[in-house]
């Protein structure tokens, strides 16, 4: 039964030389779980906008064709009778929160509905258990965590009794065990109340376990259409900047190799059941060891450039951010400091250029201790990019927001001229010289912000998530541009869950846990560690998943990435042909 | 700033948390009243001591010596400009009536700062909204104060990035002269404004989508409703407004507790 009835939908936002959607002609069938995806910019989010009639009537802007949700006609039904209908959930929760406590927050909707208190009840009930947030009826919504957070915006939404729940990437800030947790909520209401759940994700390898179509949007046109491994497989759609799941990716390149696939599998088990007729037999004992000679060594100095002695700080309020922390990072390390949400991993950073003062123990940099030293001192051999690079952003122009920072320290015009130049090359910004920052995509404000950091060529540089809410291809980029800079002898260091940008970039790992750090090593030492992981909700990448089990069979279980992976498997299974 | 951020609602669960928000409303007026009707050390005192077990009985009493904290400056100039003043007007005559006077004056700031910090530390601004409502407030006026006091937290941790990303960047804020400095915090206010815009809009399709002003019926999950101890409370309260009216009236004046000697 199609629930959303789609025809000929072109949209063109106020004052925008090219329209957002362009002949947009789709069908959704009631009970349906989709993924929308496609690059930053391609019209995924206009397209949710227009199925709740925020689109054309809250933007205004010029709309031709017609949409349809359960019959109504979007154009002649205001987006407050709509939303009874199809539930729409924004990608940041704090903006879409309106009360000061989880239970109240679950009625807003219904009380505008003006429906009665008994039912009200029985409905906010219904919605927290489906959520999980039952336990958290009474709690204030300002001290939720990021997941709960997020769990409360579905919880609010689904109060209203929606068939149709719309999200704009709703795991975008969280950590990996968070982002499972939305995913199963989700899985429920699709699978045992047969709602319909149309998503947009860029966390590829966890979405393609639980949809069953994925619409790829490019500029405006609806790219490719059908079940995820036929989508995903397409050559095209990867040429675009959708990025394959990694275990897809995996058998698509052992099929060509002339293994037999049953089906394209999406998830560790099913490659691995996939695989079973080649393995050798299972043995017992340690893995033979089926690597060359080749593994990479990196150059290493083992010279101590930020170290951190018996740090600790509590926030006002008593929040404990950081409890006993030691931590020491080499000249020319790549670190990512992993860990769930609230872990103290910003906190840990913040301490490195002194914007935060350890409130017992030490931290030096350079060897030597940062106490006394300000700021803008620090600042110039470790550079900070935040999260965010709309909190930093203010300057008319791009080559004003990358000269701020150099006129700060006091560097002479001619050579911030030079300076500035330099950066705006380095990340591809020099057509953009002249612009406001505030016109460009999310994406390319990130960048903005990394080369505004990178114009005073900090010897350390220090990322806070920087993967967030970036596309496939703008993190393949990011990920070259961090090696780039770890060749020119550069302190890198990153603030992540993203497990598979971290898989593929092979940094050293430290894992923070409730204000502590709990465990250090090499990627491949802390991803073979679930233990560990699962203590500061960081998930094994599907490809370790996947070694795991093939470990029993005496291949080697430390294997990150697709690569590694395609190598070991090819070289080491019956019926290869090297 | 400390003297408000002192007056935070804290979450509790004592009779007097619970209490209705109009009875509780009426009380602090009480207490008002009371002290802006005496100036004498004995009934202000008497408030005081009154006033002091409802605040340990709502357990509050942390966050009111802090609220105290912050006004203690205010009191202590209260104080002092009375006790100079008098001196000075009254040719150099300090006397144990002036210091009682100022003492009775410096009592009365406390009282009021108590009576107001029992409200607000008490009552939770959900139940603030309600009693709005039920004094027939229109609805939106209503959601900009809540939303507002929702935002506070949000706005702050906001404010706080944006001046730690800038002074990544090298901004030093308590650098140069007067209008240097001003200047230096545009990095940081530019931001915020803008976001604050881009969160406006966000707030408004969020709102849209959970089907604001739908309908002009609109219902409440919480309702007032008034228990025995509101009807006994009220009843308190009405009869103590009484007595302090008879005793404005017809009482002719409280003895002085420090005599009219004289200091120096």
């Amino acid at each position: 039964m199609t629930i959303i009835e789609v025809r000929d939908l072109t949209y063109t936002y106020p004052h925008a030389s090219r329209p957002a959607l362009k002949d947009v002609n789709l069908d959704i069938n009631a009970g349906e779980f989709l993924l929308l995806t496609g690059p930053s910019g391609c019209g995924k989010t206009t397209f949710c906008r227009a199925l709740n009639g925020l689109i054309p009537k809250f933007y205004s802007g010029e709309m031709l064709g017609t949409v349809k949700v359960e019959g109504l006609d979007t154009r002649e039904h205001p987006t407050m009778k709509l939303a009874q209908h199809v539930g729409l959930i924004f990608q940041n929760p704090d903006n879409q929160i309106f009360a000061l406590t989880v239970e109240k927050d679950i009625a807003f909707g219904l009380e505008n509905l003006g429906v009665p208190k008994d039912q009200m009840l029985q409905q906010i009930h219904w919605a927290a258990e489906n959520t999980g947030m039952g336990e958290l009826m009474q709690r204030a919504t300002h001290e939720l965590s990021g997941g709960q957070k997020q769990r409360l915006t579905i919880a609010s939404i689904l109060a209203m009794r929606p068939k149709i729940i719309v999200m704009d990437e709703p795991t975008a800030f969280l950590d990996p065990v968070g982002a499972e947790r939305i995913f199963e909520v989700l899985d429920k209401l699709n699978k045992e109340h047969g709602m319909t759940i149309i998503l947009i994700e860029h966390r590829m390898d966890l979405a393609v376990k639980h949809v069953d179509r994925i619409i790829v949007f490019n500029n405006g046109v609806v790219f490719h259409d059908g079940k995820p491994q036929e989508v995903l497989s397409e050559e095209s759609t990867r040429l675009i900047g959708v990025g394959t799941p990694r275990v897809l990716e995996l058998a698509r390149r052992m099929e060509s190799r002339g293994f037999k696939m049953n089906s394209l599998p999406v998830s560790a088990e099913a490659l691995y059941e996939s695989l079973r007729p080649y393995l050798p037999e299972p043995r017992t004992g340690p893995a033979v060891d089926v690597r060359g000679l080749d593994e990479y060594v990196g150059e290493y100095h083992h010279q101590p450039i930020i170290q951190v002695k018996g740090v600790n700080f509590t926030y006002p309020g008593n929040v404990k951010a950081l409890n006993e922390v030691n931590l020491t990072i080499n000249q020319g390390d790549f670190v990512a400091i992993m860990g769930e949400n609230g872990a103290g991993k910003t906190t840990l950073v913040k301490h490195f250029n002194g914007l935060l003062r350890p409130q017992s123990g030490s931290v030096l940099v350079e060897n030597v201790d940062i106490a006394g030293t300000s700021v803008a001192k620090l600042s110039r051999k470790v550079g900070l990019v935040f999260q965010n690079p709309d909190d930093q952003l203010f300057e008319e122009t791009v080559e004003k927001e990358i000269s701020f920072a150099l006129k700060n320290f006091g560097f002479k015009d001619s050579v911030v001229e030079k300076r500035v130049n330099w950066a705006l090359n380095l990340l591809d910004l020099a057509e953009y010289k002249d612009k406001s920052p505030f016109i460009l995509s999310g994406g390319e404000r990130k960048r903005v912000a990394l080369a505004s950091v990178l114009a005073w060529d900090p010897d350390i540089l220090v990322l806070d998530e920087p993967t967030v809410g970036q596309d496939y291809g703008q993190k393949e980029r990011l990920r070259h541009f961090l090696a780039q800079l770890r060749t020119q002898g550069k302190t890198v260091i990153i603030v992540t869950h993203d497990v598979e940008f971290v898989a593929e970039s092979q940094p050293r790992i430290v894992l923070m846990a409730q204000s502590r750090v709990i465990g250090e090593g090499t990627a491949k030492e802390i991803m073979t560690c679930p233990e560990k992981l699962s203590q500061c909700s960081v998930a094994q990448p599907e490809i370790t998943r996947l070694f795991n089990r093939l470990s029993h069979h005496g291949l080697p279980h430390d294997v990150l990435d697709v690569d590694e992976a395609y190598d070991i498997l090819v070289r080491h299974l019956k019926g290869a042909s090297p | 700033m400390s003297l408000l951020e002192s007056l935070r609602f804290t979450r509790g669960d004592t009779p007097i948390h619970n209490m209705d928000p109009r009875v509780k409303f009426m009380l602090t007026m009480t207490f008002f009243t009371a002290s802006v009707m005496f100036l004498d050390l004995i009934p202000l005192a008497t408030i005081f001591l009154v006033q002091a077990p409802i605040v340990a009985y709502a357990k509050v009493a942390g966050a009111w010596l802090k609220s105290l904290k912050g006004a203690s400056m205010i009191a202590a100039i209260i104080f002092v400009t009375n006790m100079a003043s008098f001196y000075y007007f009254r040719g150099g005559v300090l006397t144990y009536g002036i210091l009682e006077y100022s003492l009775a004056l410096t009592l009365r700031f406390i009282v009021l700062v108590t009576s107001f910090s029992i409200f607000f530390l008490t009552t939770s601004p959900d139940k603030l909204s309600l009693a709005l409502e039920k004094a027939r407030i229109p609805y939106e006026f209503n959601f900009a104060f809540i939303t507002a006091i929702r935002f506070v937290p949000v706005l702050a941790d906001e404010a706080q990035t944006i001046m730690d990303a800038q002074r990544s960047r090298g901004l030093e804020l308590d650098r140069g002269n007067f209008l240097t400095r001003v200047r230096n915090y545009i990095p940081i206010l530019l931001p915020l404004i803008i976001n604050s815009i881009r969160r406006s809009l966000e707030l408004a399709e969020a709102m849209e989508s959970r089907a604001f002003g739908a309908t002009e019926n609109r219902t409440n999950l919480y309702e007032l409703k008034m228990t025995r101890f509101d009807y006994m409370m009220l009843f308190i309260i009405l009869l103590s407004m009484g007595l302090l009216v008879y005793l404005k009236l017809f009482y002719p004046g409280f003895p002085k507790l420090l005599g009219e000697g004289v200091i120096l």
